[in-house]
């Protein structure tokens, strides 16, 4: 777990951040909530899990009491279907301050998609948080396509992950943050 | 050609500056090898056998006379003295050093020049017609689709780590000369009945281990909504190409895997949801990138014959003027012009594709003297002089042999194409270029070459295909058995409207044996030849029962393989 994240809100400046959202792989516990670490009170479930938890046959009385405060969201992993689950990332939107999605290593660009159709697709307003193998040089890439938080691997250096944000002050195509450049200009002009 | 504004430069400049800055973090190791290698890979720069080389992109194969110079100083001042065209319109410089990358893209930067994603699991350089804009034969300029294709795929955070690399080939002529069937996408432009410019989408070629023509999926895409369309269908490629084998990874098995059908649906659906976006061109767009296509100053001249052209030769010279024309020059769109290739195919001297510091200089001298300071380059690693008026063709013919660029060899057995192979390249099971030197050393007689007419031989030193051995009438393709390399034969491939993939004759050569095997090949199609049939559709109407017999005639060696399971057997 990294003690701090990077935050970068879509109209603000990227900055870090405590970590409270433990990342629970759902392996452990013999399939129910661990623990948490010291210092964190919010946990980041696996959506595969939370779906087998929160069916119309069964529901979890204590993952819902949990939800209701707040302290659980759902993480994506990279063979997760998201657009065939749109029901329960709807009724989501409700429930989870804050979804994340996985990056089993940095090379593996499923989840640049999976951000951009939960912003795109689903209108997700919250917070998606990239987490596994982020690296400083995916940092961009993950801002503009809808993440706004970055758990990064532990042994990657902050500082220098917050100067990544401004190297392009040009885009030639649309991302969640903003048009590409030719297209604010002419909006402007317009 | 295009003309960078502030806002290309200002991107090429400070993705030099972002490299610069991920060099300097691998150089002082808080950046692991592994970790920089997508990254130094999506700048074009690839660790080889010997060094690491660097691949820079030739959009659409268009250069210009000031840009070549660039190459030139970069071959000179940071390599060998040479840069290699590839076939996929890029050039490689084989001899670089890693902390001298960041200053090599700051020289390319300067002349609107870069080398984004020439490589890497992403978006490559978009390739297209060397003749576009004045081929005789073409009905839509492909250029600015080219172009603003390539700046919306530029740097696109969404597919910087697709599954495999992913190429376009974009074509507006009648006649391809793109492979376009052999690419991930291919984009045929065309105008439908109301005159306006629509494109099909063909999705799923590609060469390497699995060779496959691209199906076409998409019908009538109108220009503008280009980068919904190839967002929806990057997007689907992206969330389910197979990522746990590198070998099923390229979008061709996805195709497969679905069938042309249901991946198409699968695009509509997704495109359904983006179509009306304002991700699409607007016309102000189109309108800042095609003023840069438009016609150069042509001269109003009439067509001169072929016979009035040689006649202005010396007469010792006419026979030999006279191939020329008619191997290395090619029709145009306005009277009185042609478009002329430079061969960078001599006979068994250098490599296919490669060009020398002197001679880069020269050419773009000679594209100021005679084509307005503009070159394309060709998927056959030749370069072009798109603008050449017929009445100066003597001139320039006789500048191009002191340059040693003017054999009249296009399109004849010795036009090989080639990768690097395993004399540089890390990825190659066999060399490529000594099998190419030895093909052109026994073809060495231009009166036969001019007889047996049109044959594309190309060579690969692995199944990565980069030397398109799939789509050549004869294939090479190395091999390596137990250390040792070999090479296999396939036969009956062809680019071009009627793109077929080559099949395998049977079990592989030694390289020494590659001359006798083609010679005999050679020698069965003068055999059976009717008229003026040409190599491949001897093949076509024989099949390839008497061929391989041939190839095989002398063979003093069996395929390793084979010989293990016949001693197996005994």
């Amino acid at each position: 777990m990294n003690k701090h994240i990077i935050r970068f809100p879509k109209d603000g400046q990227p900055s870090l951040a405590a970590n409270d959202w433990q990342v629970w792989d759902g392996e452990r516990d013999e399939g129910s909530i661990p623990d948490l670490e010291h210092g964190f009170t919010k946990v980041l479930v696996p959506f595969h899990w939370w779906r087998s938890q929160y069916s119309a046959h069964h529901k979890n009385a204590d993952l819902i009491e949990r939800a209701n405060k707040g302290e659980i969201g759902v993480w994506f992993a990279t063979d997760d279907d998201i657009l065939k689950h749109a029901d329960i990332i709807e009724a989501g939107k409700a429930l989870w301050p804050v979804v994340a999605a996985h990056f089993p290593i940095f090379r593996d660009g499923r989840s640049f998609s999976t951000a951009a159709l939960l912003r795109d697709r689903f209108g997700w307003q919250g917070e998606i948080r990239a987490i596994g193998d982020v690296l400083i040089d995916q940092l961009l890439q993950g801002a503009r396509v809808g993440f706004d938080a970055f758990e990064m691997r532990p042994d990657q250096n902050l500082e220098v992950g917050l100067k990544q944000f401004d190297l392009f002050s040009i885009t030639t195509q649309n991302s969640w943050r903003q048009k590409r450049t030719l297209l604010q200009r002419s909006l402007l002009e317009a | 050609m295009y003309k960078y504004d502030t806002i290309d430069q200002t991107l090429v400049d400070q993705r030099v500056a972002q490299f610069r800055d991920q060099v300097a973090r691998r150089m002082n190791g808080t950046l692991a090898e592994e970790e920089f290698r997508p990254l130094r890979l999506q700048n074009g720069l690839y660790h080889q056998r010997h060094a690491y080389m660097l691949r820079v992109a030739i959009p659409y194969g268009l250069l210009s006379a000031k840009q070549l110079r660039t190459l030139a100083l970069i071959a000179d001042k940071y390599d060998r003295g040479y840069g290699h065209f590839t076939t996929r319109q890029n050039i490689q410089f084989n001899w670089v050093e890693l902390e001298q990358t960041p200053d090599i893209l700051a020289e390319l930067a300067k002349v609107e020049m870069h080398a984004i994603q020439t490589s890497g699991n992403c978006i490559r350089n978009i390739t297209s017609d060397a003749f576009a804009g004045v081929a005789g034969d073409e009905y839509i300029d492909p250029r600015p689709i080219c172009e603003l294709l390539r700046q919306w795929s530029t740097l696109h955070p969404e597919f910087a780590h697709l599954p495999r690399k992913f190429k376009f080939a974009i074509n507006g002529a009648k006649e391809d000369r793109t492979v376009l069937l052999c690419h991930d996408v291919g984009i045929e432009l065309k105008k439908n009945a109301k005159d306006e410019l629509v494109a099909d989408i063909y999705a799923g070629g590609g060469m390497g281990r699995t060779p496959i023509l691209g199906s076409l999926i998409k019908q009538d895409v109108p220009w503008q909504v280009l980068p919904s369309y190839l967002t929806a269908l990057l997007r689907v490629y992206n969330r389910f190409g197979r990522r746990d084998n590198l070998y099923k990874a390229r979008i061709k098995i996805l195709v497969k895997a679905l069938g042309p059908e249901e991946f198409a649906r699968q695009v509509e659906g997704e495109w359904t949801h983006i179509k009306n976006g304002d991700d699409n061109f607007t016309q102000a767009e189109w309108d800042r990138v095609t003023m840069h296509f438009t016609k150069p100053a042509y001269k109003q001249l009439s067509a001169l014959s072929k016979q009035h052209i040689v006649a202005g030769a010396p007469e010792a010279e006419r026979s030999a003027f006279a191939r020329w024309l008619e191997r290395n020059v090619k029709p145009h769109q306005v009277s009185g012009y042609a478009s002329v290739i430079l061969s960078l195919k001599p006979h068994g001297t250098v490599a296919p594709g490669d060009a020398t510091v002197a001679q880069m200089k020269a050419i773009a001298d000679l594209s100021e003297q005679y084509s307005f300071g503009e070159l394309r380059v060709t998927h056959e690693q030749n370069l072009v002089l798109a603008d050449v008026e017929q009445s100066k063709l003597l001139e320039l013919w006789q500048a191009a042999k002191k340059q040693h660029v003017a054999l009249p060899n296009i399109g004849l057995l010795t036009d090989i194409i080639a990768c690097p192979g395993g004399d540089f390249c890390s990825l190659a099971n066999a060399k490529s270029l000594p099998i190419a030197k030895a093909i052109q050393e026994r073809f060495d007689n231009l009166d036969y070459l001019f007889d047996l007419g049109d044959i594309s031989l190309n060579i690969s030193g692995c199944i990565n295909s980069c030397g398109h051995h799939h789509v050549g009438n004869i294939g090479v393709l190395g091999v390596d058995k137990d250390g040792e390399e070999w090479y296999q034969i396939t036969l009956g491939g062809e680019q071009g409207n009627d793109a077929t993939i080559g099949k395998v004759i049977g079990p592989s050569f030694y390289a020494d044996e590659i001359p006798d095997v083609i010679t005999n090949v050679i020698n069965t199609y003068v055999e059976h030849r009717a008229d003026d049939e040409s190599f491949v559709d001897t093949y076509r109407r024989l099949g390839v029962t008497p061929f391989k017999e041939a190839a095989y005639k002398n063979a003093k060696k069996k395929d390793k393989a084979e010989v293990k399971s016949e001693s197996a057997a005994s």
